[in-house]
């Protein structure tokens, strides 16, 4: 909880900043500056020389959404693959993810310990079997979790459409589908994410993994197992204690 | 004396009839012309004490940057829309507002952002004092160390992981916690209840985002507020249906009482012109009786050309005066037509100039008090009030007869005259119930408030309030700050100073409650004391033991033997002191220090209570070249300052009334029930006031003070009248003068700004109050007490 709190202070304290003179610690939205950090100048830019390509990939990004979006609830199994600076193996995580649209999602950590995080638009309520604790964080205090979490949900959705205005895509293999996925300068994301792969199963329902490669060269990768989509979701699969 | 020259003006003028039309014409004319090129000031700020401290801290809020934010809040008013539609809108509306008026426009901060600014290897040497090494000393042992590293082995887990662990590489002890501790109070102390998503402000509810817009233009130029406000209702006119906006700032009060003052002005001159002519045409039935209202509008508008060259810009407020100065100057025209109408001989018209003399002698003298204001705005209105009268007389005395030619007639119906007559045989019945109703009055008065809240007589038309309204209720951040005000010619003395007063503010009010530089960051003095403490911290076995510590825990966790190396490869990094210009130190450094012609200023922040409030004040006492800023310790001052000043000018502008009158009577009696509408006038104000629960503020003691000076002229225009029986109709007179001047007041009853409204209330009870004793009392307490100065001069 002390931690939720210094980022309440910190983001707090950030905006109070903002509301007294000087210059401001990221470019005024003026100009220039501005209009190539929202993405507009260069917008144009890519719209003008790589018109086909753009719409081409909007398209295909379309389709998949259509395609993957037709489900209301999911369940899955997950390998999570970490290969941190910070640790001397690779750290192999094996558990469940459940999805239930709109705004609920369960990641269930079975090995190599408990931890289960569920999240809602409002929320996120996390459990591990060290401390035993359930822990509550309102995101609405909590905006840098949030904005994580949010990238986070995203990817497991499959609706990639709105990833292109932030993020430059190229299409790396065509059967099995692999797409890539580099933020752009204006992306908050790039400070930490050199860039995000997915992998789509044959049918191109769902995705078969993702594969995330941050700027100090840690990788990590989520594979999917046995997925079912739309099928019965228990509730108890979104409590964080009766989840594990 | 007086009779010999008046003769020979009035002759000499006659003479010369025509040329002195065409001049005064002329006059008149170039006068009006340059009206609309004349400058004019709506601040308030004239009408404030010229008080030291009150004056400093006037300027420091107008010459600071703290003032020059205007502030959007953007709406999302269809629940069909999300949140990126509202930010769409906020980036466009950003991008659309011309730089010339808006220097910079922040929508939002990316938090990925800050969490890399508040780099510990940066600040943490230079910000860290012994508390803090000794609390990270308490860290470094076995069992802390393991914990420290169960909970990023923990946080590895979790979804989130991807953001933090490389954070986590840099910062094993959790020292950007510490860092953070020392930024807690800035937030706390705003109160500002605010969320960041997708780089942007937004509330809480995700209805609502921010544009925080800083602007070269300051608050108080009027023609460029008027230019931000006409942007900002453009580009927000331009937003998307579903998005509403709030604008709040200074700027938008600073156009909105200008506008409404100057709305409340036309509306007046209008109504009052068209009373004007209403009432006289429909009394006296005759034409020129416009001619009566022509002479004191033709007198303010000498007035204003003349006091524009003498003092330059001139307030709106004075202006506004203006309209209730024109009521009080139609009165020396109206005795001059109504004598003539009486078919006033030459020495009735000498008395009668005699009479307008003294009368314009009070009301000049009244205004003259004013100049023992420490008020500069009393000043200019002084000088524009004795300027109009002077004028008006005049016009009334010398140019009014030259165009007045009347044969004698009756101006009120015989009827009436006897009405007024059968009034005064109740006369004991008339004093016994005014003394009763002032007895009751004066009862009433002792408990008149009075009020020194000046943003009271802000006159923002309510959208800009509501608007207000709409943005703390959204955002927060109501309660209020006052400031500490460290200043010296030289940057680092400043901040060692700051730092002094840190240390005991702390002590004395709390450090939750103390928004200060020195929290986080000291002067050079201390923070290269920081940096010894750090070194001599960390160079001594405590690097090897941590080191050592991390290595014996990792196992347990598998953390790998670089796992913490950007840490410890980094130690010494902040050390030598050279990040003065980053970006986010330079940030949080504009916030705090103020670079000024004559030096620097450092402020610091805290809320704005009395009890707060005095301690600091303790400790400024100690402390020259600091000093406090407060809105609550300012209204107070005011307050003292203003009692002050109302228990110095009354008295005063009383003398002044007294002895004028006393000279004009040269008798004791006389000169009592002359001041009697004078004593009604002020008793019944205040008790009225107070049983209307109207308090007394600035300008309504001011106009208190300049209608005295009118009031007394009824008392001493009534009791010559019974003493000598001029028969020039000054009864007639004193009812005209009283109802013009009571609508010239009482139109600005239906201003919409308070300072036009308190001024309005004010005269028109004061007026009355007096008006009524003066046809009614004066004559019923001469008829008791004086033996008519006729009969005495015929026995």
């Amino acid at each position: 909880m002390k931690i939720k709190a210094k980022k309440v202070t910190l983001i707090l304290l950030l905006f109070f900043l903002f509301l007294y003179p000087g210059t401001p610690l990221f470019q005024p939205l003026q100009g220039e500056g501005f209009l190539a950090r929202a993405g507009i100048k260069e917008g144009i830019e890519v719209r003008g020389e790589k018109k086909s390509e753009v719409s081409d990939i909007s398209g295909l990004l379309r389709r998949l959404g259509e395609k993957i979006s037709a489900f209301k609830s999911l369940k899955t199994d997950f390998i999570q693959e970490k290969e941190l600076a910070i640790f001397k193996n690779k750290i192999i995580l094996k558990g469940r993810i459940y999805l239930q649209k709109p705004d609920r999602l369960a990641w269930h950590v079975d090995k190599p310990v408990k931890y289960s995080v569920v999240i809602t638009d409002k929320s996120i309520r996390q459990w591990d079997e060290d401390t035993n604790q359930v822990q509550e964080i309102v995101l609405a205090k909590n905006p840098v979790l949030k904005n994580m979490l949010n990238q986070l949900t995203v990817w497991f959705s499959g609706n990639y459409s709105p990833l292109l205005e932030d993020n430059n895509v190229q299409v790396l293999q065509k059967s099995p589908l692999i797409i890539e996925f580099t933020p752009k300068e204006t992306n908050i994301a790039k400070k930490v994410i050199k860039n995000i792969t997915i992998t789509f199963r044959e049918d191109e329902k769902y995705l078969k993994q993702i594969r995330i490669r941050e700027n100090s060269m840690d990788v990590t990768t989520i594979i999917f197992l046995n997925t079912e989509l739309n099928a019965p979701v228990n509730s108890s699969s979104f409590e964080v204690k009766g989840g594990v | 004396m007086f009779d010999k020259r008046f003769g020979l003006i009035h002759d000499f003028l006659r003479n010369k009839k025509k040329p002195v039309l065409w001049i005064v014409v002329l006059l008149t004319a170039a006068a009006g012309i340059g009206l609309p090129f004349y400058q004019f000031e709506g601040n308030i700020d004239l009408m404030l004490p010229n008080d030291r401290d009150i004056h400093r801290s006037i300027n420091f809020l107008r010459d600071s940057k703290l003032s020059d934010k205007v502030i959007i809040s953007l709406v999302l008013t269809s629940p069909d829309k999300t949140r990126k539609d509202l930010f769409n809108a906020a980036d466009q509306l950003a991008a659309s507002l011309p730089p010339s008026l808006f220097s910079k426009v922040i929508t939002g901060i990316s938090a990925l952002n800050v969490m890399d600014a508040l780099s510990v290897i940066n600040y943490a040497p230079q910000m860290l004092g012994e508390k803090d090494l000794s609390f990270i000393d308490s860290r470094i042992n076995a069992a802390g160390i393991s914990e420290k590293l169960q909970g990023i082995y923990r946080q590895s887990l979790k979804p989130e992981s991807i953001f933090m662990t490389s954070m986590s590489r840099t910062d094993p002890l959790g020292i950007r916690l510490l860092l953070l501790d020392k930024l807690r109070a800035l937030p706390a102390s705003m109160g500002y209840d605010v969320s960041i998503e997708d780089g942007h402000f937004v509330s809480r509810d995700g209805r609502h985002a921010l544009l925080i817009i800083q602007t070269p233009v300051a608050m108080t130029d009027s023609p460029g507020c008027k230019k931000i406000v006409t942007a900002l209702q453009e580009q927000t006119g331009r937003l998307p249906e579903y998005i509403s906006a709030d604008v709040i700032g200074g700027h938008l009060h600073t156009f909105s009482n200008e506008k409404v003052i100057k709305r409340d002005i036309l509306v007046a001159s209008t109504l009052v012109s068209v009373a004007f002519l209403l009432l006289f045409i429909a009394v006296f039935r005759d034409m020129r009786v416009i001619l009566v209202f022509i002479a004191p509008l033709a007198a303010v508008i000498l007035s204003i050309g003349l006091s524009y060259i003498i003092l330059g810009k001139i307030s709106y407020l004075v202006i506004g005066f203006g309209t209730a100065i024109a009521g009080i100057s139609t009165d020396y025209g109206l005795h001059v037509y109504i004598a003539a109408r009486k078919g006033a001989g030459a020495s009735q018209r000498v008395s009668l100039a005699k009479l307008l003399f003294v009368d314009a002698a009070t009301t000049i003298f009244g205004f003259s008090a004013l100049y023992f204001s420490h008020i500069q705005g009393y000043h200019q209105l002084a000088s524009f009030s004795i300027l109009c009268t002077i004028f008006s007389l005049a016009l009334a005395l010398f140019i009014l007869p030259l165009l007045l030619s009347i044969k004698k007639d009756k101006v009120l119906n015989p009827p009436e005259e006897k009405k007024l007559e059968s009034l005064y045989l109740h006369k004991r019945l008339i004093v016994g119930s005014w003394a009763l109703l002032t007895l009751a009055a004066l009862f009433f008065s002792f408990n008149i408030k009075f009020d020194s809240e000046v943003t009271r007589l802000d006159g923002s038309e309510p959208e800009v309030l509501r608007a207000e309204k709409n943005f703390h209720d959204t955002w927060g951040g109501k309660s209020s700050q006052a400031i500490f005000v460290v200043t010296d010619k030289n940057h680092e003395a400043a901040l060692e100073t700051n730092d002094r007063i840190f240390q005991e503010a702390t002590q004395a009010i709390g450090a939750e409650n103390f928004s200060s530089i020195a929290a986080f960051w000291s002067s050079e003095k201390t923070r290269k004391k920081n940096i010894e403490n750090w070194n001599r911290f960390w160079k001594g076995e405590r690097e090897t033991k941590l080191k050592r510590l991390i290595r014996e825990e990792s196992f347990k966790y598998q953390f790998s033997e670089q796992a913490f190396s950007p840490f410890f490869d980094n130690l010494y990094n902040g050390t030598t002191g050279n990040n003065n210009s980053d970006e986010f130190l330079s940030r949080l450094k504009e916030r705090f220090v103020q670079e000024k012609q004559d030096g620097y200023q450092i402020l610091s922040f805290f809320p704005d209570k009395k009890e707060h409030v005095d301690a600091m004040a303790a400790l400024s006492a100690h402390y020259p070249g600091t000093f406090l800023v407060s809105g609550k310790a300012m209204s107070r001052a005011i307050s003292d300052f203003t009692a002050k000043e109302f228990k110095f000018l009354v008295p005063v502008a009383l003398a002044f009334n007294i002895g004028i009158t006393f000279w004009f009577f040269k008798n004791l009696k006389e000169t009592t029930i002359a001041l009697v509408p004078l004593i009604t006038g002020m008793t019944w104000l205040m008790g009225l006031m107070s049983l209307l629960n109207l308090p007394l503020n600035v300008v309504s003691i001011l106009a208190a003070i300049v209608t005295s000076g009118v009031i007394v002229d009824y008392g001493i225009g009534m009791t010559y009248e019974c003493q000598y029986d001029l028969k020039i109709g000054t009864v007639i007179a004193v009812s005209l003068s009283a109802v013009t001047t009571i609508i010239g007041a009482g139109v600005l009853l239906f201003a919409k700004h308070p300072a036009l409204f308190s001024t309005a209330a004010a005269m028109v009870i004061c007026l009355l109050a007096g008006y009524l004793s003066s046809i009614t009392v004066v004559p019923a307490l001469c008829s008791i007490f004086l033996k008519p100065r006729i009969q005495e001069q015929a026995a």
